[in-house]
């Protein structure tokens, strides 16, 4: 599938409620797949699943998105997508935000916390 | 208190004809703003930072002035410091930025380096046709949005600045011909008149297409979408009064970046041989926009500026944020009115989350959870004053409502200043 | 604080001194009679007040888009910070720190940014906060303005005047400015105007009626200086008949044309392009309510930017070059083409001997400015070449031989053997502007004026490098450069016409209905300017 980050106004709404916040992770650590896509990899709304791309990968929640196109995965912008973006900007100073090559699997593993990713980043445990 | 014509402070589009209730220093109720605008303002409040030093991996609350001297310390005894953020304060803070960079020899870059830092670039080469939103208003009947979603981040663009108005030669929203070009469908579909969904990391193609098209030249099925569609849209544009063509990251993080937008200035640019065509990008950050103009005036570039040598060097991909993060080369980072380790990906945020970084914000955000120092400060447009640029270049002067404990941006980092000074 | 310049050869036309041995006094920020305080040795050195440019773009947004354009340009030209200065870059559009320091190198202390749209006047007044030294204003636009095309096709003369008053007041600027009149509304459709009597669409008005208006309402009002105006038709040949119109047009009213190089062309397309400079300066000679500065042509890369539009696209269509635009909603427009201006090109050369001419034919020097249009006709750092120029014919002889020789078959330069001495480049270049602007304490040395004064090491054998760095300058009575070093900071007046009217109902009803700012946000507050100067009107 194809990977691509943007804006949600209910992750913009929750920004400003609190980066750290409840709010802010469970409208920013979710991919949106359209039915179809779901049926395919037999997933159901609520589900978590690891997106897998060449610079890493993340647990998120799955959900139906009301708009989207088959192939395609939505996922706001925010530190769950940016775990698997990566960093190189063929000289524009543009990191790949789009159109990222991932795979979609189900999982039982939750989502990191917010305060969990900033370990991570950190490199502390 | 009620205070009207409050500029909202989210995103581009500084709307500012809210109408704002505050009570015992505590905002109310917002009239006129969209979801996200009370979103912000509503909120204000929650999540507040306050003074704090990381020591022993833990944040501790501290005096401002021991926070703020603790970043001066870092700030002077850094070899290579990078400044980084500026879209989410107002300008007179910017312009503190720049100086504070300078004395320093840091490489500073504004967040547009990941948003419209492309649409930079491409003005660099091919330039851009540009006319403030009010001549959108007023004279447009052909809109055109690429790769952009209004609906959602830019939630008023169409009521107040598009598709709706009333404008002086555009009465009725039937004047208007809307044209929405995505990846996939989105709620700024919902009420196109065309629609086009583009294959992704396609959309070069498919925008010479349209410039070969509306040049006379043959083409084929491009990007997913029919040669038919291609053409009547070329017509369309060909044969409008005024058009407007409005872009935002489906185009400038798309493969091809910073050439996509090239061809779609061209394009526009072209279709001014028979019709009246412009551009206007569609800026996030509230004052996004006044962060370039601020680096222009002041280094002549517009994001990605080092001053290592003492003066401006220019470089997008040496001198951005992403690259030189990733490449671990900052030794410490002050990061103003931004989150970049909620949108950097993550080698950079990496290397930002193991240097000393000091955060100067009103909330806490991602970035204070990896901070080495946490300076809080009163939120522009809200609890400071200033000004701030629309995206289309229009300076507004925002409103100071409530009262805050903590300075301003711009007051704090002029007390960095004298310190680093010494 | 009290400085004495002694000792120095003073050159004040104003006050009749050219080049007596006088001690200038200057106590605090004035000139005065006498004072003790610290001395200038300017024994064998030059003096003179400070020199004022009268229209250059330096400020706002289509300045700031025009950095943004030239990257390519910048890496030709940078500062490094000192302890004293900040750094830039740029070598056609400098950062705002440059500015302030390159034209006060030169001597200079004072610069009007020449167009500013009403609602770019935040940003234009933000830029000039950040460009040290100079004293400075903006000129607003008012050539396309919605308001204005309208209370003209209504006859509505009060609300008119009314309006110029209050938008000058509101935006804190300095005059009235006019570019293409009418044609950058044209341009909103992708259309131009071609005369002074074209039709502008959906208004009943002509350009004609524009200028004819808003001049009558400037001298009613008795702004210290004139409508400036930018003539219909720039650099089209055959233009000089756009401009002889126009200046009949004002039947004997005040009137400041200007960079009138541009709009001095013959023949009827770029084959048979020739001069009508003398059939110009003939009219403007015998008419005394007629100033213009020059807008001469320097060889070389430069970056064009007006509020003319159609020009601009014009420009593009002709060079290939990028192209910026920028249109300003119900007020005016703007575009951004980097241009070249190639000495064996013959219409690039006959467009610098056109600008000689206007200086050479000039008789009455105290109505005529010494300007580039920087950075259309060329940067403003090359005044002191244009000095070069006027005062040495050997110099421009030496700058004629290499160009396109149609230069001198298709204008009157070789014919033109004057030179200025060099009272007569003080009064081009500080007394003919200062008058010009309205600025009674600038442009001269006497008891009560403002102590802005140049101190050269001038040699006749190295004009232009005399002129480049200055010996000394001092600003508002403080000394901020030294040896042609920026030696201290200082923070300019921002003058503004004294100007104010009534917000209409109109008006507001209007901004409700067509703009996309709120009024009360349109309106630049008092604490946005640091240092506000408002000058008088009458």
């Amino acid at each position: 599938m194809l990977l691509v980050t943007g804006r949600t106004v209910r992750q913009g709404v929750a920004s400003e409620i609190g980066k750290t916040g409840e709010e802010y992770s469970k409208n920013t650590a979710v991919v949106f797949l359209t039915r179809n896509d779901m049926e395919l990899c037999s997933l159901e709304s609520g589900d978590h699943v690891v997106l897998k791309t060449s610079f890493g990968s993340v647990v998120v929640r799955c959900e139906e998105g009301r708009w989207g196109r088959d192939g395609i995965a939505f996922i706001p912008y925010g530190p769950w997508a940016n775990l698997i973006c990566g960093s190189d900007t063929q000289g524009t100073g543009m990191p790949d935000y789009k159109g990222i090559e991932v795979t979609v699997e189900r999982t039982l593993e939750s989502p990191p916390t917010q305060e969990r990713i900033a370990r991570l980043l950190r490199g502390v445990q | 208190m009620r205070v009207a014509d409050v500029p909202c402070v989210f995103c581009g589009g500084l709307c500012d004809d809210l109408v704002i209730d505050v009570e015992n220093n505590v905002v109310r109720k917002v009239v006129h703003g969209c979801a996200l605008s009370q979103g912000k303002f509503l909120n204000h409040e929650m999540n507040a930072s306050f003074p704090a030093i990381r020591k022993d991996g833990e944040l501790v609350r501290v005096t401002l002035d021991e926070a703020i001297g603790e970043a001066a310390d870092i700030l002077r005894g850094a070899q290579y410091p990078l400044v980084y953020g500026l879209s989410n304060t107002e300008t007179g803070a910017i312009r503190k930025c720049v100086e504070l960079a300078e004395i320093c020899g840091a490489t500073i870059d504004s967040t547009s380096s990941v948003c419209h830092g492309p649409t930079s670039l491409a003005v660099h080469s091919v330039g851009s046709v540009r006319a403030s939103l009010g001549e959108v208003k007023n004279r447009a009947d052909f809109l055109i949005f690429w790769g952009c979603n209004p609906a959602e981040a830019h939630p008023r663009h169409y009521t107040r600045y598009s598709v709706n108005p009333e404008g002086l030669f555009r009465r009725e929203r039937r004047e208007r011909f809307l044209t929405v070009v995505d990846i996939r469908e989105t709620p700024s579909n919902a009420r196109a008149d065309m629609s086009l969904v583009v294959d992704q990391g396609h959309d070069f193609e498919l925008l010479s297409a349209l410039r070969a098209s509306i040049k006379g030249y043959g083409i084929s099925d491009t990007a997913g979408i029919r040669k038919q569609d291609i053409e009547m849209l070329a017509q369309k544009m060909k044969t409008c009064r005024f058009g407007v063509f409005f872009w935002g990251l489906g185009l400038t993080m798309t493969s091809g970046k910073d050439k996509n937008i090239e061809a779609a200035a061209s394009l526009v640019r072209d279709l001014n041989e028979y019709t009246k065509f412009v551009m206007t990008p569609m800026r996030g950050h509230f004052n996004v926009t006044g962060a370039g103009a601020v680096l222009l005036w002041q280094a002549g570039y517009p994001n990605s500026v080092n001053f290592s040598r003492g003066y401006p060097v220019y470089n997008p991909g040496e001198f951005s944020v992403s690259d030189v993060l990733a490449r671990k080369e900052p030794d410490c980072a002050l990061i103003v009115a931004s989150d970049p380790i909620s949108h950097l990906p993550r080698a950079a945020a990496e290397h930002l989350a193991r240097i000393p970084t000091i955060i100067i914000d009103p909330k806490i955000t991602m970035t204070s959870l990896i901070a080495k120092v946490q300076i809080p400060s009163a939120t522009a447009g809200i609890s400071a004053e200033g000004s701030a640029y629309r995206m289309d270049g229009v300076a507004l002067r925002l409103k100071k409502l409530v009262s805050c404990e903590y300075p301003s941006d711009a007051e704090i980092l002029q007390k960095i200043i004298e310190e680093v000074r010494g | 604080m009290s400085l004495i310049v002694r000792g120095g050869m003073v050159y004040d036309p104003h006050n009749g001194l050219h080049g007596e041995r006088k001690d200038i006094f200057i106590s605090h920020d004035s000139i005065v009679e006498e004072c003790d305080g610290d001395v200038i040795d300017a024994r064998g050195l030059v003096v003179m007040p400070a020199g004022i440019c009268i229209h250059t773009h330096i400020a706002g947004n289509k300045v700031d888009y025009g950095r943004m354009m030239r990257p390519e340009d910048h890496r030709r030209y940078f500062e490094k910070k000192t302890n004293v200065t900040r750094s830039g870059v740029g070598y056609s559009v400098p950062t705002t720190f440059l500015t302030g320091y390159r034209y006060a190198r030169m001597g200079y202390t004072t610069a009007f940014e020449a167009a500013c749209p009403p609602l770019g006047a935040r940003h234009a007044h933000e830029e000039l906060a950040d460009t040290p030294i100079v004293d400075k204003g903006i000129y607003t636009l008012f050539g396309n303005n919605y308001f204005v095309f309208k209370y003209i096709q209504n006859e509505e003369q009060e609300n008119l005047y009314n309006f110029v008053s209050w938008l000058l007041g509101v935006t804190k600027s300095y005059t009235v400015k006019v570019v293409n009149p009418g044609g950058v509304e044209m341009w909103k459709w992708g259309k131009n105007v071609s005369s002074i009597d074209d039709p502008i669409e959906n208004y009943n008005i002509t350009p004609r009626e524009i200028i004819e208006n808003l001049v009558e309402v400037v001298e009613k009002r008795r702004l210290p200086h004139s409508v400036h105006l930018h003539c219909n038709n720039l650099g089209q040949p055959g233009n000089y008949s756009t401009t002889l119109d126009t200046l009949k047009a004002v039947r004997g009213r005040r009137l400041h044309l200007t960079h009138l190089q541009f709009h001095s062309y013959g023949g009827e397309d770029w084959e048979d392009f020739e001069s009508e400079a003398p059939r110009l300066m003939k009219y403007i000679n015998g008419h005394k309510n007629i100033t213009f500065d020059v807008g001469q042509i320097i060889f070389g890369d430069t970056t064009t930017m007006t509020a003319d539009g159609p020009l601009q696209y014009n420009l593009y269509k002709e060079t290939g070059h990028k192209w910026m635009n920028l249109d300003v909603e119900m007020e005016t427009g703007a575009g951004v083409v980097p241009y070249n201006f190639n000495p064996k090109n013959m219409v690039n050369a006959i467009q610098w001997a056109i600008g000689l001419e206007l200086f050479l034919m000039a008789r009455d020097l105290e109505r005529i400015c010494l300007t580039t249009d920087h950075p259309n006709g060329g940067p403003f750092h090359f005044y002191p070449k244009i000095i070069s120029w006027l005062m040495s014919r050997k110099t421009r002889n030496e700058e004629m031989a290499r160009i396109h020789k149609k230069a001198r078959e298709r204008t009157s330069i070789e014919s033109l053997t004057r030179e200025y001495s060099l009272s007569e480049i003080v009064t081009l270049t500080r007394l003919a502007p200062s008058r010009i602007l309205g600025l009674s304490r600038k442009g001269h040395l006497g008891v009560g004026a403002e102590a802005d004064v140049a101190i050269y090491d001038f040699c006749e054998d190295r004009i232009e490098e005399s002129f480049s760095r200055a010996r000394y300058v001092v600003k508002g009575g403080k000394i901020v450069v030294k040896d042609g070093e920026v030696v201290s900071h200082a923070d300019g007046k921002t003058y503004m016409a004294d100007a104010k009217g009534e917000e209409t109902d109109h008006i507001r009803e209007t901004f409700k209905k067509y703009y996309t700012v709120s009024l009360s946000n349109f309106i630049i507050q008092d604490k946005e300017i640091a240092r506000p100067e408002v000058v008088p009107c009458g």
